[in-house]
């Protein structure tokens, strides 16, 4: 079956950062996101999770790789400074190009 | 310290709530493996705010809107007004920036409804009666404050791009439609519609088991106020100070104005923890929405591991105290 490739970009960033992060996802174009609470350890403390509002969430979403570079520029640029917050790409392959 | 307050705080220290919270305390600090999944605590959260909502609005049924909206007026005006105060003071006395000055005022003139609760279940101890429609005070002081402490941030944060910039409208949303105010008010009415009979009714839920699942939600309060012990010598003496003496002050202010409202000794003495709590769910979510660029750090650590292990152990008695001799 062929594939096309894509980038997956992973954001773990604390809970309160979630609606900001959501706009820049419609900002910059991207198509959907998928998210879900995790918990974990970090430079800027430990969230256990426990009260949703002190946890962390991660964000995965599939997009073109001139969206993901922009989409990293802006995190770096706004959000770092901001928000406890980590994010990285990689590259994947989906099925259907059109989706994302 | 006189017989009187000494008894109070004793009684306070010794209630099941409280020993649970200081359980908690405990839990954390020896690393413990206990902890409470994150549904059970949002679960608590809703009992407890629905059955006091609940229990305020059939206590509005009984004495009438035109007992409440005085006091409720004046409640809603201090939340207001405290940021205004607290505000300059973090600013210039404390040398914080604007904006997390502006972000500790908001936490400050905010409410915390478990404060309010455990304030409630020291004066069914002390069998000191209050006006159940207390908790109308607690729904309406909870976001003015946080309204007031966004726009004193946002006049000092410059340069904000476009992304912060449409926030407010969200606050707003917040302000109104949040859960806590969402169900706090909702219950409100709902008891208000009911009335004694509605309570009847749902006493075996809303009454009867409410002293246990509020002791349950200060053991996990205990572990989640503990875990941030650590950020103590981060945010500072004069903020070490603040969190202590804030309360204090605002308590007084309190229970001066519940008083002048024309409440009963308990009913001022809950002014008075109104006043003293600071918020530390809604706040910080609004302020990260609002003022991203405020450091939680100073505001998550003075409301939650300064003034609310303040307020729960030795605050709620002083309160009392207060209230009792402004009544003499």
């Amino acid at each position: 079956m062929k594939t096309h490739p894509m980038k997956l970009v992973t954001v773990i960033c604390e809970t309160l950062a979630r609606e900001h992060l959501t706009r820049l996802l419609a900002a910059v174009g991207a198509h959907g996101y998928t998210l879900f609470p995790v918990e974990g350890d970090g430079s800027q403390g430990q969230r256990p999770g426990d009260i949703a509002e002190f946890g962390n969430i991660q964000l995965e979403v599939v997009v073109q790789p001139a969206i993901a570079e922009q989409l990293l520029a802006r995190l770096h640029g706004e959000f770092f400074p901001r928000f406890a917050m980590i994010a990285y790409t990689s590259d994947i392959q989906v099925l259907r190009p059109d989706k994302f | 310290m006189p017989p009187d307050l000494l008894h109070a705080i004793q009684a306070n220290l010794l209630s099941p709530a409280v020993l649970f919270f200081v359980l908690g305390v405990i839990a954390a600090l020896v690393k413990s493996d206990l902890k409470f999944p994150e549904a059970l605590y949002v679960t608590l959260t809703i009992y407890l705010l629905t059955a006091i909502g609940f229990k305020g609005g059939v206590a509005i049924s009984e004495a009438g809107l035109g007992t409440v909206w005085l006091p409720a007026l004046a409640a809603l005006a201090l939340g207001a007004a405290i940021p205004l105060w607290t505000y300059p003071v973090l600013r210039f006395a404390g040398k914080f920036p604007a904006v997390d000055a502006a972000a500790v005022a908001a936490h400050y003139g905010s409410v915390s409804a478990v404060t309010f609760i455990a304030a409630t279940n020291f004066l069914n101890q002390v069998n000191e009666p209050f006006e159940n429609y207390a908790t109308a005070f607690l729904a309406v002081m909870e976001s003015p404050a946080i309204v007031v402490g966004i726009l004193l941030g946002k006049r000092a944060a410059s340069g904000s791009s476009s992304i912060w910039g449409d926030s407010t409208r969200r606050v707003l949303h917040e302000a109104a439609f949040g859960r806590s105010v969402l169900l706090l008010v909702g219950a409100l009415i709902i008891g208000a519609l009911c009335g004694k009979r509605g309570l009847t009714m749902t006493e075996g839920f809303f009454v009867t088991p409410f002293q246990g699942v509020l002791a349950l939600f200060l053991l996990e309060m205990g572990m989640v106020a503990a875990r941030r012990l650590g950020d103590l010598k981060k945010v500072g003496i004069f903020l070490l100070a603040f969190g202590v003496l804030a309360p204090l002050l605002h308590g007084c202010i309190g229970v001066a104005l519940g008083h002048w409202a024309g409440l009963s000794l308990g009913g001022a003495m809950l002014f008075g923890v109104l006043a003293a709590s600071a918020s530390y769910i809604a706040a910080p979510a609004a302020m990260r929405l609002s003022l991203p660029e405020a450091n939680p750090t100073l505001y998550l650590t003075s409301a939650l591991a300064i003034t609310f292990p303040f307020n729960i152990t030795v605050g709620i008695p002083v309160y009392f105290a207060l209230a009792r001799w402004w009544n003499s």
